[in-house]
């Protein structure tokens, strides 16, 4: 008899910490782990059945480090500033040319090159004076944007359009000659995408090739994701964030400060861009003003993915994370496979859609609850 | 109360050709029985009116008339046949229009064009614009409308007057039988109302039956030959005007015994907490009131009076042009409702699907909503002690809720009401403004929503109590001002509070000379 109680609480322990991982992902985001499940169980297994060679490759630490988590980085960090805009109800496409205009500013000031970095007002050749630059070079873009869209009250879409191509010309008048500039110079900075970090660990090999360590590039991706679910899951910002997405007038007769919220929202997301152009700088060896072209359709796709609805107001960072690893399996599996770019873009462009009509059916499901509730009051 | 009905309407057989036959028509909407068992006649040459409060049922019965609502049982008959319309544009072509106040005009395209719109003389595949110019001439001057309606101007440059005539024109060129006017005359000058008038009379002597639904009692006096009174969705009464008095007519109207649901217990100090003077705004002109701590203040007037408004403009939500809002004896200025509520303003709106709750998520977040910063320290929010307050004020409310996750959306309509005032409860406001609390919830849930203003009536809040049912605001106001086009026409205490002289305070003809062209809320926020 004591032997049954034991089991039972055993077993019931187990399902206690198997609730916690769900509470920690969120159920909304079990589909996602599923489709990831599925997309790997393709690549690897079912490939093969039809004589695709290359899937074996997946699980390797060569692969999942150095190809995948590298891979998924740029587009992730888009995505988590994405993500946030996107909750809010709006749009950030400009995303990509800013981080074309953070990857110039990098390299410029780095290097001593081009209209930023000729004013010297940073120290030449400082890693952490380029990271700033990238940085505050996408907040700024940020905030035109966001007083685009409060002060002079055009639609984000629209707005956002406007300077992706402005920011996209602006990057090769802040080059010089609209050149690209060399970085390959400066280790230390070329470190933020060559690194790796716990490289001696003793990590048991995967299948073939041993462990690699975790690319700098991956940790910094980390860095950002948490931070911004802690500022979307535990601060005032991202409960209005959530508000205003949700219902704008609502909110504001709730007090809340629309226009401000949403110009910090698009400095968050400029500022992250700009990151993301600075760590383009380091991993390609050049600010260069094409680095950023295109990238916004990814982070986009990757947010509507990771179950953000089209209207605003729902929407997890850790739905999106999932998404992103998604996106990056796909290109991955995609290119371990041998398919060429131009079906990856078709793909990823269907992916997009699939990710909306998806996000569309949920909503339109809820809205059938709430109006079937409503009515049997 | 129905029976009144049908021993008036065996007086009308036997049934002329072209009357419209009502019978037994009901319909219910989830929660609320919006018409039941209303039956009576719409005879061809006559003008009969249909009155009632607000809610009364009028517009589901002029819906109904037009197609745009299926009757859950009863029937339409026209000269022997069952009528049934799955749309307005069935009800048309069967020779029925009901003309709403804010007719759909094209805007790109001129008053011919408006007239025939949908059924274009062609010729060759083409317009045939000398037929049409023609055609829409002839049948102004028939009416004598030439000079009052250029047939050349564009639908967006037409007057509300010029809307309906386009709109009249329309039903009177596909040969209309039965007219429905529903509160034609609210946005028209005096000229323009009796222009309309004669036309309307003169629609009558044709043989067209004509259906005029107004508040605007003395103009029914005037206008119609038969009233139908409609009150909590029944007919109470159908008698020829000449047989009615005014006082007839308000009595009919309202004349329901006060449930006592409402239990006041008067409260009110000295202690003036909001005090309004001279407010001017887009909606208003002059408007001064004030409201003591402890007192429920009622703002009865029919929709459109400008209540709403003034709501949003103290709360910061619409611009003032001038006067002073005083707070708790100190001048404020509010800009934002973000100020309104940091000086103590709640303001609980009428629409709270649309401007009350962010219906997508939770319980929680939408109580906690406007006092974030007092449950913040840098910024992050202190999610134990929200835990605590919200659910003290969930349960203080008796919101009733699977648990504080669960989506606003998914709750019932009062337990939604419940939550907004949850919300502003937390908030530890000074004045609450509650506008339309009870609308669209269900009988159980008002009660408690009454005893519950009472209650913090009773600690001491100074309450702005927006209605447009009149009981209650008769029920539960310590004192009650009434508004009318933008200002407010009287103030009512104690045995002056009737039913009587709120309506007429709230709907006096003699103050409509001088509308107020009020710009209509959408327009001014864009």
């Amino acid at each position: 008899m004591s032997k049954e109680i034991t089991t039972r609480s055993a077993a019931a322990g187990d399902s206690g910490a198997f609730k916690k991982a769900i509470g920690f992902v969120g159920t909304d985001n079990l589909s996602l782990i599923f489709a990831l499940a599925i997309m790997v169980l393709l690549i690897t297994v079912v490939s093969s059945w039809f004589g695709l060679s290359g899937g074996s490759m997946f699980f390797t630490w060569q692969n999942l480090m150095n190809s995948l988590a590298q891979a998924i980085v740029i587009v992730g960090l888009l995505s988590m500033g994405e993500s946030v805009v996107i909750i809010a109800g709006a749009l950030d496409i400009s995303v990509g040319s800013i981080s074309s205009v953070g990857s110039v500013v990098a390299a410029s000031v780095l290097i001593g090159q081009g209209v930023v970095g000729g004013l010297h007002i940073l120290p030449t050749g400082s890693v952490l004076a380029a990271i700033f630059a990238g940085i505050v070079a996408g907040m700024i873009a940020g905030a035109l944007n966001g007083y685009i869209v409060t002060g002079l009250r055009v639609n984000p879409i629209i707005a956002t359009l406007g300077t992706l191509a402005a920011f996209a010309g602006f990057a090769f008048l802040l080059a010089p000659g609209g050149k690209p500039i060399g970085v390959y110079t400066v280790p230390d900075f070329t470190w933020l995408a060559q690194g790796r970090f716990l490289s001696n660990w003793a990590v048991p090999s995967l299948d073939k090739g041993h462990w690699t360590g975790i690319p700098v590039l991956t940790v910094i991706l980390l860095f950002v994701a948490v931070l911004v679910h802690v500022i979307m899951r535990y601060t005032d910002f991202g409960r209005a964030i959530y508000a205003i997405g949700g219902n704008a007038t609502a909110a504001r007769l709730a007090g809340i400060n629309i226009s401000r919220m949403r110009i910090m929202m698009y400095m968050l997301s400029g500022s992250i861009a700009g990151l993301a152009g600075v760590l383009l700088t380091a991993r390609t060896t050049s600010g260069n003003p094409v680095n950023g072209v295109g990238l916004e359709l990814q982070a986009v796709t990757a947010v509507f993915l990771g179950g953000a609805a089209t209207t605003g107001g729902k929407g997890t960072i850790m739905g999106t994370f999932l998404a992103v690893i998604m996106v990056g399996v796909l290109n991955n599996g995609m290119n371990l496979l041998g398919f060429n770019t131009f079906i990856q873009q078709v793909a990823l462009g269907f992916l997009l859609i699939a990710a909306v009509a998806i996000s569309q059916w949920r909503q339109a499901r809820t809205e059938h609850v709430r109006t079937r509730i409503a009515a049997e009051g | 109360m129905t029976m009144t009905a049908t021993t008036s309407l065996s007086e009308e057989s036997p049934i002329r050709p072209g009357t419209l036959e009502v019978r037994h028509l009901s319909k219910e909407f989830p929660n609320v029985k919006a018409l039941t068992d209303v039956s009576l006649d719409i005879c061809p040459g006559e003008i009969l009116a249909f009155m009632g409060e607000n809610g009364a049922g009028k517009s589901t019965l002029l819906k109904i008339i037009n197609g745009d609502y299926q009757s859950d049982s009863g029937t339409l008959t026209m000269d022997g046949k069952r009528l049934s319309f799955s749309s307005p544009y069935a009800a048309h072509k069967a020779g029925i229009r009901v003309i709403y106040q804010e007719p759909e005009i094209v805007p790109g395209v001129n008053v011919a064009e408006n007239i025939w719109v949908g059924e274009l003389p062609k010729r060759y595949g083409f317009i045939d614009r000398r037929r049409l110019n023609e055609d829409v001439r002839h049948s102004l001057v028939e009416y004598g409308f030439e000079n009052v309606l250029p047939t050349d101007l564009l639908g967006d440059q037409l007057s509300s007057a010029q809307r309906q005539l386009v709109e009249i024109m329309r039903a009177l060129k596909s040969g209309v039988r039965v007219l429905a006017l529903d509160e034609p005359t609210s946005s028209l000058t005096d000229e323009e109302v009796e222009r309309l008038f004669a036309l309307v009379r003169r629609l009558r002597d044709e043989g067209i039956a004509i259906i005029y639904v107004s508040h605007r009692i003395k103009e029914i006096l005037r206008l119609c030959d038969r009233v139908a009174i409609l009150r909590d969705g029944r007919l109470i009464a159908i008698k020829p005007a000449s047989e009615l008095t005014e006082a007839d007519i308000v009595r009919l109207m309202v004349g329901r015994d006060l449930s006592d649901v409402f239990k006041r217990h008067p409260s009110a100090s000295d202690h003036e907490v909001l005090r309004v003077d001279g407010l001017n705004s887009d909606w208003h002109r002059n408007v001064s009131f004030h409201i003591n701590a402890g007192e429920v203040v009622g703002f009865a007037g029919i929709v459109g009076a400008g209540r709403t408004e003034l709501a949003k403009v103290i709360f910061g939500e619409l611009p003032k042009t001038g006067g002073s809002v005083v707070l708790d004896g100190r001048s404020v200025n509010i800009h934002h409702p973000n100020d309104a509520i940091a000086r103590g303003i709640g303001f609980a709106p009428e629409d709270r699907k649309r401007e009350g709750l962010v219906l997508m998520r939770s319980v929680l977040e939408n109580t906690s909503m406007a006092i974030m910063r007092q449950l913040s320290r840098f910024h992050f929010i202190r999610q134990h002690l929200e835990r605590i307050v919200v659910t003290d004020f969930v349960e203080k409310l008796r919101v009733r809720t699977p648990s504080l996750e669960q989506e606003a959306g998914k709750l019932s309509g009062g337990n939604q009401q419940k939550v907004v005032l949850a919300r502003w409860l937390a908030a530890k406001p000074k004045v609450l403004i509650l506008d339309e609390p009870t609308r669209g919830i269900d009988i159980g849930a008002k009660a408690e929503i009454y005893h519950l203003i009472d209650d913090l009536a009773n600690e001491g809040l100074g309450i702005m109590f927006i209605s447009s049912e009149l009981t209650e605001v008769l029920g539960l106001s310590d004192r009650i001002y009434v508004m009318q086009n933008g200002r407010i026409t009287g103030e009512l205490t104690g045995t002056d509070a009737t039913e009587e002289a709120v309506l007429r305070l709230a709907m006096s003809d003699h103050l409509s000379a001088a509308p107020i062209m009020a710009p209509t809320q959408e327009d001014s926020l864009k």
